[in-house]
């Protein structure tokens, strides 16, 4: 049973850290959830831990970690089932070439540099119960990840999101994102089935006859939602629960299937109906619990996790210089160069690289699976998350020092509706 | 196909293709790199009988509790006495290497415990022999150990 008094002062600190901390970043023209990110640093052995052990035993005593962990692992769900609910596969049908381009170049080129880092790094920070190639997938798949929630927040913060540069970059991160979740489902298919008595094949048969069940069944029986919605305005609360139901049925399903519990969630977002009211409505009734308390469990946790400490020595730090360098050199980098041969101006295609190489949440969900997979170590999960940090910290100043007061420019020529932009604008997660 | 479609192409072969190409030798070749020995995880140790008993307060709390080691390369953190002292530690080749601050028994003035054991590879599940020796404490001999270590509770690698 947990100590109900420790939970509830978890609960308390970790909500009044991350809305101070976040608030702070917000007055420094950071998106909130960075400062989030921080906060939940600065709560692990990396700060409090580390300037006041006694505090943070008292704190988080270790028997209490497995309750605040699966607290903030339900946060993570439903952050991840609204995900995949903002996703539009409709709209990424309509990319063009610049978009189609930059998005597959934004995987391929922090992909492959990856694996060759990979190389490197593998002697040096894994160990051999991690096959290399699990090993160099995952760090290929979690430095070609792109936060789509953070980056479509750091645009509609801009004022951005109709604008050519916004609308690209947004098709592109979501292309990204479920590239990236694809490769990340075969790694853990990959290296579960390795310590599991079933065949690699009934897995992976299994997998694809619940993913063609959900998109060519499921997602029928779903429109139902979207019709009673149309219908009267609004959802009963059976029909809400029922949503969750479904939410939380098909995350076990694929926790079953020896995937994550994450990617059912996120599928399950995915084949929601897509009717722009329909969307926003579900999102008002589902982000303010997740957005306001379960999400700041999940910074705490990883924070918890994190342990700066382990960046011991100038080796380390070179290891964590060189994974930052190699993260942006092939996101921002390769989106740049990408969009650029497809005929973009070179000043807007280095902000649509900026964009792209934005990695915030998303990463730290990815580097939390690789964590509890075993596929990576603690000091490679510390420097991950720090480069998490910079990666998405960097955003807005070196967009800042592309454009300076142009920002403003791109905003006026936009070429999506207006209302769309501004209802994406009220959401965190959008 | 219009002059825009083929420089399409052509840079998706350069910028895609080709990188994939890359990625696919980098993980031929990668499969022949070797990683440090895994150690990570849980180890149950126990007492070498060898006839003399050692009265450092060291032993007992090292043999209290299951030692766990978390890992990352050759740079370990190794955690006694359910989670009272942790410690950083290397791995050298095959062997584990740290030092424990101890303290002695009263009247003794122990100051450390080296702490050298060497893993066997092979074994499943992997085990470790060795030994903890005390330094600046001549009433401590020597405490020889062997440990195993434990299943993981989740599935995966190590860590």
């Amino acid at each position: 049973m947990p100590n109900l008094f420790t939970l509830t002062l978890q609960l308390a600190v970790v909500l009044a850290i991350c809305r101070v901390v976040g608030e702070l970043f917000r007055r420094i023209h950071q998106p909130k959830v960075v400062g989030e990110m921080f906060a939940g640093i600065m709560l692990g052995p990396s700060l409090l831990g580390w300037i006041a052990p006694h505090a943070s035993a008292y704190l988080f005593p270790t028997s209490s970690l497995g309750f605040l962990n699966a607290l903030s692992q339900v946060g993570v769900v439903v952050f991840m089932f609204l995900v995949g609910l903002n996703i539009n596969p409709g709209e990424l049908k309509k990319e063009s070439h610049a978009a189609v381009l930059t998005s597959h170049v934004s995987i391929t080129a922090p992909f492959v540099l990856a694996a060759f880092l990979a190389l490197y790094l593998y002697p040096r920070l894994s160990d051999d119960s991690v096959a290399f190639t699990s090993f160099a997938l995952f760090m290929g798949s979690a430095m070609s990840i792109t936060a789509f929630p953070v980056l479509a927040r750091i645009l509609a913060e801009r004022d951005m999101l109709g604008s050519r540069l916004g609308t690209v970059a947004i098709a592109c991160a979501a292309v990204d994102d479920v590239t990236g979740w694809c490769i990340l489902a075969y790694i853990v298919v990959l290296i579960r089935s390795a310590h599991s008595a079933t065949s690699i094949w009934w897995t992976v048969a299994g997998i694809l006859v619940f993913g063609l069940a959900m998109i060519h069944g499921v997602r029928r029986l779903l429109r139902g939602f979207a019709r009673v919605y149309e219908k009267k305005g609004a959802l009963s609360e059976n029909l809400m629960a029922l949503m969750l139901l479904l939410v939380l049925a098909s995350s076990l399903l694929t926790e079953y299937l020896g995937i994550h519990l994450l990617f059912g969630a996120f599928l399950m977002g995915a084949i929601m109906p897509k009717d722009h009211h329909f969307v926003r409505y579900v999102l008002d009734r589902f982000e303010t619990i997740t957005v306001t308390l379960l999400l700041p469990l999940f910074f705490a946790f990883t924070g918890l996790r994190t342990n700066i400490g382990l960046v011991k020595g100038p080796q380390m730090w070179m290891y964590c210089a060189l994974i930052i360098f190699v993260a942006t050199a092939g996101k921002l980098g390769g989106s740049t160069l990408a969009s650029w041969l497809s005929g973009m101006p070179l000043r807007e295609a280095a902000g649509l690289g900026t964009l792209m190489n934005t990695r915030g949440l998303m990463e730290l969900v990815i580097l939390n699976i690789g964590l509890d997979i075993g596929v990576i170590s603690p000091a490679l999960f510390s420097m991950m998350v720090i480069m998490a940090l910079f990666t998405t910290f960097m955003t807005t100043p070196v967009l800042r020092l592309i454009y300076g007061k142009e920002m403003d420019e791109i905003a006026a020529s936009k070429i999506i509706a207006k209302p769309a932009a501004a209802a994406l604008n009220q959401s965190y997660v959008a | 196909m219009s002059r825009t479609s083929r420089n399409f192409v052509l840079a998706y072969i350069f910028l895609v293709g080709l990188p994939l190409i890359g990625l696919a030798g980098v993980l031929r070749s990668g499969r022949h790199l070797a990683a440090p020995v895994s150690v990570d995880g849980t180890w149950k140790v126990e007492a070498v009988s060898s006839g003399k008993t050692s009265t450092c307060a060291a032993v007992s709390t090292f043999l209290s509790a299951p030692v766990v080691i978390s890992q990352s390369g050759r740079n370990l953190v190794v955690t006694f006495g359910n989670g009272r002292s942790a410690v950083p530690g290397a791995l050298e080749d095959n062997s584990v290497k740290t030092s424990i601050p101890v303290d002695g028994d009263s009247g003794t003035q122990c100051g450390q415990a080296i702490l050298t054991s060497v893993v066997d590879p092979k074994s499943s599940p992997r085990v470790m022999s060795g030994q903890l020796a005390f330094l600046g404490c001549p009433s401590c001999a020597p405490f020889a150990f062997h440990a195993v270590r434990q299943p993981k509770t989740q599935g995966g690698g190590g860590h």
